[in-house]
């Protein structure tokens, strides 16, 4: 066997120091049984790689041939029906209080008082609660304006000219009741970024 | 409810940089990432999710400083293991035949030679099949035209050592193929 055969892949892969490249072209004009074995090293190399981008193709077609399809469609609409339902049903609520619901704390006092948030803990009034979907899949009614805005310049996130000047960016952050950060949004603005004063 | 604006200060340049150093090598080597992990096993989906994982990891990486040197060879090595950590969910073999009917090379081909590509793709199917996964990998990652030292980073293995697996694994496919 001849002793150039085991680097013949390493070359046709470019592998070898320069003075080997060189020493292996010169070889390769001698040498017909490591021609031959180039040629095959090339093809089956040639054979993988089409195989590789044949699995990639094929792939999808795979996925899609599935229930999978049909699944998340139909989530989608159960999704969409929920939001829906649960829109209708912080709006439409314009049933009058009756009679003995007004009069029932009185004649029931063991009916407990509704629970107080505790004085020291972040609690925005709301103006109009919005549903939002959490990760755990409950829903959430957040309040419409954030309790911290966060100002980030564009440029910080973006190369320089992948964003229009005078553009930035503002991160609007709501609390959980425990103080965790429980929702971030990120928002365009087109002034500079300049700190505002607090609203009372 | 008090709305406050906080201004909060970044380092500009670096961030800057590091997202232009992103952004070319995400165009550059997007598709060679997925491939590589479809053919390790994950879906297109999951592929894609590790892809937007591994970019993002890379940009925390280069924005606090981390070192620049064999960045594909970092950025395959990540994506791999995120991939590994995800094996209980591999839903195929890569060794596993396709379906010719899915297979694009044999479009154009005429019926004789199809059934020569055929018989060729599933004689390939049981030489892969033969392979060990470091001598797998390896292939499958020099497919994504990765150089040895960058697949050595890769899959943690020494140069020479990646060198002498290709050399096994061609050798392996080519006799099995009789090409």
């Amino acid at each position: 066997m001849c002793k150039y055969s085991t680097t013949l892949i390493a070359w046709l892969d470019r592998e070898l120091e320069p003075e080997q490249m060189a020493e292996m072209e010169q070889h390769l004009r001698e040498c017909g049984e490591c021609r031959v074995n180039i040629a095959k090293y090339e093809r089956a190399s040639q054979i993988f790689d089409d195989y590789c981008k044949a699995v990639m193709t094929a792939e999808p077609d795979r996925v899609r041939r599935g229930w999978m399809p049909l699944l998340s469609a139909a989530a989608a609409i159960l999704v969409l029906v929920a939001a829906t339902a649960v829109l209708l049903r912080t709006r439409v609520h314009p049933l009058p209080p009756s009679p003995t619901a007004i009069v029932q704390p009185a004649q029931s006092p063991l009916v407990p008082e509704p629970a107080t948030p505790p004085a020291n803990v972040m609690r925005p009034r709301r103006a109009r609660a919005k549903p939002v979907r959490t990760q755990a899949g409950n829903w959430l009614l957040l309040p419409p304006q954030p309790a911290v805005e966060v100002a980030i310049p564009a440029d910080s996130m973006f190369p320089p000219g992948a964003v229009p000047e005078g553009v930035n960016f503002i991160a609007d952050v709501n609390f959980a009741p425990d103080g965790s950060a429980r929702q971030m949004r990120l928002r365009p603005r087109l002034t500079a970024i300049e700190r505002s004063a607090p609203q009372p | 409810m008090t709305v406050e604006s906080v201004q909060i200060t970044l380092p500009f340049s670096r961030l800057a940089s590091g997202a232009r150093e992103v952004t070319s090598l995400y165009r550059e080597l997007r598709e060679p990432l997925l491939r590589y992990l479809v053919c390790l096993g994950l879906s297109k989906d999951e592929a894609q999710d590790v892809v937007q994982d591994t970019f993002l990891s890379l940009y925390r990486h280069l924005t606090a400083g981390g070192a620049q040197n064999n960045i594909r060879g970092w950025l395959f090595r990540v994506a791999h293991n995120q991939a590994r950590n995800r094996q209980g969910s591999y839903h195929r073999r890569f060794a596993e035949p396709l379906d010719p009917h899915f297979v694009p090379m044999l479009d154009e081909s005429t019926p004789e030679r199809m059934v020569l590509e055929k018989e060729k793709l599933h004689r390939l199917a049981k030489a892969i099949a033969t392979l060990t996964d470091s001598e797998r990998e390896c292939l499958l990652l020099r497919a994504a035209g990765l150089r040895y030292r960058e697949i050595g980073e890769a899959l943690g293995m020494a140069t020479s050592t990646v060198g002498d697996t290709v050399e096994r694994a061609i050798r392996k496919i080519s006799e099995k193929l009789d090409v």
